[in-house]
């Protein structure tokens, strides 16, 4: 047990300058999973709740097909796809399917929200004078907002363990540093060590952020 | 003020409402009892059109609407409506609540707003609560700030659908008062509610509506005395 210990300091010690390194890497494509996913969970979220048809039914397809269809897999389509086809460096195509990915969850997370809002709010606004517009984005949206940030919170921390998979396009994060320490050094045991302490020093950290804003939305309005 | 003629109202196969002629005065008070899923909710829906009416119409100070060309926005805007659940915005402030819609509505600048939020508020008697959360209040209170809330809009007519179902027995005095006063003050009201109290001593006219008609429709002394239809007798005993 000690000896393990042992070991699994001085792979950590021997790597961490790497490992810095690597963590930036996960970090940027976590960060371009999570915005670019916002931005296309909202808009699909919209075309769910729009009443047309026609969108309500673009959308169901992308998030049937995202929903339907292993991570891992997307990673390689849009890698063969578009990487081949347009100039683009592999973190580039890594981290738009991260995003691609994500935007169905979120945009699931979003219609939710808006959905769970009571439809009293939105009688009593209408009932007021508002329009349809108005009330949607007065109203609903800021409610729908504050009742999806925990679960968007969830999809946050989801998307930083699943940018590990782009390890497989040679994308330089933390998971594919370990795997390449863990062939070179015939440690692989303490490599995946190290590698899941660093996956989970990243969650909780965020964890508590997100922990941390919640409890600051709530203070004085709950 | 309202006229409402030969109102029909369907959900699928369920007619609710089955031809309902209600003749609402300026400055009178109406109130709407009946049993349970009688309708009464559904009428005062249809008359701000929340719901739309399948058959008949509804002239609202004159103007009869046409839910297909008329701006509905506005013609809400014209009439107020307080609900059972107080349905006040989570994420504003008591003032904020009462502000939203005239300065999002009527774009009246916010000092304005303020000014006549405050006012209302004060007429209500909740101006020291104008900046805490609605989570904060009680519901009478939360009901009183909903009732300021539609009056921020100047409607010329205000409903009420059970504004006191929803409260514990003791608070809803406080919100019958406030109501009593909008109607002395000449306020043109229709309320659904169970309290008879508040029925015989504020209302000009009682109806009855069964089953999705207006059984009776007579002054509260008349009503409570000399009611013509048998359901309404029942329903007396049932309330008295
Ligand atoms: N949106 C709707 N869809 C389908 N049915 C509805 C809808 N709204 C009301 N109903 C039905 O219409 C009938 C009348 O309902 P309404 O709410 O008007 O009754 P009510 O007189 O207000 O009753 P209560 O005293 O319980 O509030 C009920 O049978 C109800 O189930
Ligand atoms: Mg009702």
């Amino acid at each position: 047990m000690f000896e393990l210990f042992g070991t699994v300091f001085e792979v950590f010690m021997r790597t961490y300058p790497g490992f810095l390194e690597a963590t930036v890497v996960t970090l940027q494509l976590t960060a371009v999973g999570v915005i670019l996913g916002t931005v296309i969970g909202l808009v699909f979220a919209l075309m769910k709740i729009s009443g047309s048809k026609i969108l309500q039914g673009i959308a169901n397809v992308y998030i049937t097909i995202i929903r339907g269809t292993p991570l891992i897999v997307q990673i390689m389509f849009l890698y063969f796809g578009i990487v081949e086809i347009y100039t683009m460096s592999n973190f580039w195509a890594g981290a738009i399917a991260l995003g691609v990915h994500n935007g169905a969850y979120i945009a699931e997370i979003f219609r939710g929200a808006i959905q769970g809002v009571d439809p009293g709010q939105r009688e009593a606004s209408m009932s007021l004078g508002m329009n349809r517009k108005q009330t949607m984005q007065r109203i609903v949206f800021p409610q729908a907002l504050r009742r999806s940030i925990p679960p968007l919170g969830n999809q946050f921390i989801i998307t930083l363990k699943d940018s590990s998979l782009v390890y497989i396009i040679g994308v330089a994060e933390i998971f594919s540093l370990a795997n390449r320490e863990a062939a070179q050094s015939f440690q692989p045991f303490e490599s995946f060590i190290v590698v899941a302490l660093y996956y989970l020093v990243l969650v909780m950290i965020f964890t508590y952020l997100l922990r941390w804003y919640e409890n600051r939305l709530d203070v004085d309005k709950t | 003020m309202i006229i409402g003629e030969n109102i029909h109202k369907s959900f699928g196969d369920l007619e609710v409402l089955k031809g309902v002629d209600l003749h609402v005065q300026p400055q009178e008070v109406v109130v709407l009892v009946g049993v349970s899923g009688s309708g009464k909710s559904t009428l005062l829906r249809c008359f701000n059109f929340l719901e739309m009416i399948n058959e008949g119409s509804i002239t609202i100070d004159g103007k009869k609407v046409d839910t297909k060309k008329d701006n509905l926005t506005k013609i809400r805007a014209e009439v107020g409506m307080v609900f059972q659940h107080f349905n006040l915005f989570p994420h504003k402030t008591v003032l904020e609540n009462v502000i939203e819609a005239p300065i999002t509505v009527k774009k009246m600048n916010k000092d304005k707003a303020k000014k006549l939020g405050l006012e209302l508020l004060d007429k209500v008697g909740l101006s020291d609560k104008a900046d805490v959360y609605p989570s904060k209040l009680s519901g009478g209170q939360k009901q009183r700030v909903a009732i300021a809330r539609s009056l921020a809009m100047e409607p010329k007519v205000m409903l009420f659908d059970e504004p006191t179902s929803a409260l514990d027995p003791e608070l809803v005095g406080e919100v019958l008062q406030v109501m009593k006063q909008l109607a002395e003050e000449g306020m043109t009201m229709v309320v659904v509610t169970h309290e008879m109290k508040f029925a015989k001593e504020v209302a000009d006219r009682i109806i009855m509506i069964d089953q999705g008609t207006i059984i009776e429709s007579a002054d509260p002394k008349t009503f409570f005395e000399n009611p013509q239809h048998e359901r309404t007798r029942q329903f007396i005993q049932l309330v008295e």
